[in-house]
C-alpha cells in the first residue's frame, strides 16, 4: 500500500514548498447556490474583490470553483466553463504570481481553466473524469486526488459504509495518485484529499481526521477541505454561519498530524490556528518571544 | 593583570534563538558584541567570564549554553548545568570570533561581598594577561510590567550603579546594599563585587555603550578600560 512518494517538495505553480509549510487555499465560488454564503462571489466584481481580500489575509493559492457540490441545477460543461475560465484569466493578469486552483472533476474545464492560467486542477470528485489527470499532464498542472467512495459527482452520501473507512480513503486516493503519474503528471503536483463529508457521513470524516497522521505517512501531501462542512455540523449541531470554531478545531487537529494545504472560507482565523500548530509542533518560531526571558 | 573588563546584562534574550521571528532587541546585542570586540583589542591571553551563579566556583572553559532550556524546540546541546549568566557570556565570544583561553568564573548569589571581591582580586592576580566579561544585570522591578513588577527604588538604585560605573569608581559599587540588590531582583550584585575587587587597583576609564530598561529590567552595557600603571 506504501507509495514510492518520499515525503518532500511540493511544487505549485511556479512555487515550491518544503514539507513544515502549511498552505491556505481560499474558496472562491462562482455559483450562486454553494452552502455557505450562497451566491457571495457569484458576480464577478464581488468575487475578485474577495480575491483581493484573501490575498491580503494571507492566502497561498485560490480555488475557484462553477459548480456546487451538492445536488442542485444542472450545471454543464459549457455554463462551467463560461463561470471559471475567464474568471481564471482575470486573476491570473491581477496576480501573476498566486497558485491558482480549478475546483472542477470534467476534462473540459480543466482543458480551458489550465490554458487559462489555472496551477491545480483540484478534483474534488475523486477521478470520476479520468481523463482530466491526461489535461494536467499536458499542461504541467498539479491534480488534487480526493477520496469520494462509491460516490457520483453532485450527489449526497446515501447509507454508506465502509469496514476501515481510512484504508478506503488510502486505497483510491493513491490509485489516483499512481494512475496520474502513469499518465504524465509531476509526481511533485500530485496532493491527496480525504474528501470530509464527500461519500462519508460524520463519524467517517471523524474517523479520517482522527487518523489523518496514516494518511500524511504516506509521503503525499495530503489537502484537507474542512471549511463549515456538515461533519462539523452535525457533531456541534450548530447551522453553516456557526461552525467556524469546529471547523478550526478540525484544522487544528490536521495540522498536527501533517496536513498541508487548507481549503477554507475563513483566511485569516485559518493562517492563525496554521501558525499555532506549526510553532507547538516546533516546525515555526513564535513571532516574538521575550516572556520570562528579559 | 587585568586588561579590561566589558559589562554585558545577561537574558536569555540575548541569544537570537529564544526570541523567534523578531530580533526584539537587536541594539542591544549589537552594544554588547561591541563591549566585547574592545575587550578582545587589549589582547588578552585568557578572557574570564564572571557572572552570578548558585554557586561560587568554576566551569569548564569548554562549556556552552545550553539554549534548549530556555526553548526546547530549539533541541538542547550544551552544558546542562552551566549558569546561564556564564553561558551567555561564552555566546558571546563565540559570536565575537573569540577563540583564546577562557574561564568560565561563577559568583555565588548568596556569597559575601567580601569574598566576592576576593575572587576578583584573585583574577586580578594571575600573571597572564586578562580580560574580564562581567555578566551582571540591575533591577527586574523597573516597571509596572517588569519581571517583579514595578518597585520605585529601583531607579535610584541602577542610577547608583551606572553612576560608579560611568565614573570608574568601582569602590561604590561595593557598597551596593545586598538585601536591597535581592529586594529588587537585581541579579547582577555578586558580579558588581568581583568586578569591584579585580579593579580594586585601578581607576578605569569607563564607556557606556547602552543603558535601557525596554522589559522593566535594567540592561547595562560598559567597557573599562584600564590604563596601565
Amino acid at each position: 500500500m506504501t507509495e514510492p512518494r518520499q515525503p518532500g517538495e511540493l511544487r505549485l505553480g511556479r512555487h515550491s514548498f518544503a514539507p513544515p509549510q502549511l498552505l491556505v487555499m481560499a474558496i472562491v465560488n462562482r455559483t450562486p447556490d454553494s452552502f455557505y454564503r450562497p451566491g457571495i462571489t457569484w458576480d464577478e466584481s464581488a468575487a475578485m474583490d474577495r480575491v483581493h481580500e484573501v490575498v491580503a489575509e494571507g492566502a497561498d493559492i485560490v480555488d475557484i470553483g462553477g459548480v456546487p457540490a451538492a445536488p442542485g441545477a444542472e450545471v454543464g460543461a459549457a455554463e462551467e466553463i463560461r463561470r471559471t475560465a475567464g474568471f481564471v484569466a482575470a486573476v491570473r493578469a491581477a496576480y501573476p504570481e498566486l497558485i491558482i486552483s480549478s475546483d472542477t472533476w470534467r476534462h473540459e474545464v480543466g482543458r480551458e481553466v489550465c490554458a487559462a492560467g489555472a496551477d491545480l486542477l483540484n478534483d474534488s470528485w475523486g477521478g470520476f473524469d479520468t481523463r482530466l489527470a491526461e489535461v494536467a499532464a499536458e499542461f504541467g498542472a498539479g491534480l488534487v486526488c480526493a477520496h469520494t467512495g462509491p460516490q457520483q459527482p453532485r450527489t449526497r452520501p446515501f447509507r454508506v459504509s465502509y469496514p476501515d473507512v481510512l484504508a478506503d480513503v488510502l486505497d483510491q486516493t493513491l490509485a489516483q495518485a499512481r494512475r496520474a503519474v502513469a499518465a504524465g503528471v509531476d509526481p511533485g503536483r500530485i496532493v491527496i484529499d480525504p474528501a470530509h463529508d464527500f461519500g462519508k457521513n460524520t463519524w467517517h470524516s471523524l474517523e479520517v481526521t482522527r487518523r489523518l497522521d496514516e494518511m500524511t505517512a504516506t509521503g503525499w501531501p495530503v489537502l484537507v477541505s474542512l471549511s463549515n462542512k456538515d461533519f462539523v455540523g452535525e457533531t456541534l449541531n450548530v447551522p453553516p454561519e456557526e461552525r467556524v470554531t469546529g471547523t478550526l478545531a478540525s484544522t487544528a487537529i490536521c495540522a498536527w498530524h501533517g496536513a498541508r494545504i487548507y481549503r477554507v472560507h475563513q483566511v485569516r482565523q485559518t493562517r492563525q490556528v496554521l501558525d499555532m500548530v506549526s510553532a507547538i509542533r516546533g516546525d515555526r518560531p513564535p513571532a516574538r518571544a521575550v516572556r520570562g526571558l528579559a | 593583570m587585568i586588561t579590561a573588563a566589558a559589562l554585558c546584562p545577561a537574558p536569555p534574550l540575548l541569544a537570537r534563538e529564544v526570541t523567534g521571528g523578531d530580533p526584539v532587541l537587536p541594539e542591544l546585542r549589537e552594544a554588547c558584541l561591541a563591549a566585547v570586540g574592545a575587550l578582545l583589542r587589549t589582547g588578552p591571553e585568557v578572557v574570564a567570564v564572571v557572572g552570578p551563579a548558585a554557586r561560587t566556583g568554576t566551569w569548564d572553559g569548554a562549556s556552552r549554553l545550553d539554549l534548549g532550556i530556555y526553548a526546547p524546540a530549539a533541541g538542547h546541546g550544551g552544558t546542562p548545568d552551566l549558569p546561564p549568566s556564564l553561558g551567555l557570556g561564552a555566546l558571546l565570544l563565540d559570536q565575537a570570533g573569540y577563540t583564546g583561553r577562557r574561564l568560565l568564573q561563577g559568583a555565588g548569589r548568596s556569597a559575601e561581598a567580601s569574598a566576592c571581591a576576593g575572587t576578583g582580586e584573585e583574577l586580578a592576580r594571575r600573571p597572564e594577561r586578562t580580560a574580564l566579561l562581567v555578566m551582571a544585570d540591575g533591577s527586574a522591578r523597573r516597571s509596572r510590567r517588569a519581571p517583579g513588577a514595578l518597585d520605585e527604588r529601583s531607579a535610584g538604585f541602577d542610577a547608583g550603579v551606572e553612576q560608579a560605573v560611568r565614573s570608574g569608581d568601582l569602590a561604590a559599587l561595593s557598597k551596593v546594599d545586598q538585601a536591597l540588590a535581592a529586594e529588587l531582583m537585581a541579579t547582577g550584585w555578586p558580579a558588581w563585587q568581583v568586578l569591584a575587587g579585580a579593579l580594586r587597583w585601578t581607576r578605569p576609564a569607563a564607556e557606556v555603550l547602552y543603558s535601557g530598561d525596554p522589559f522593566g529590567v535594567a540592561y547595562l552595557v560598559a567597557v573599562l578600560t584600564v590604563t596601565p600603571a
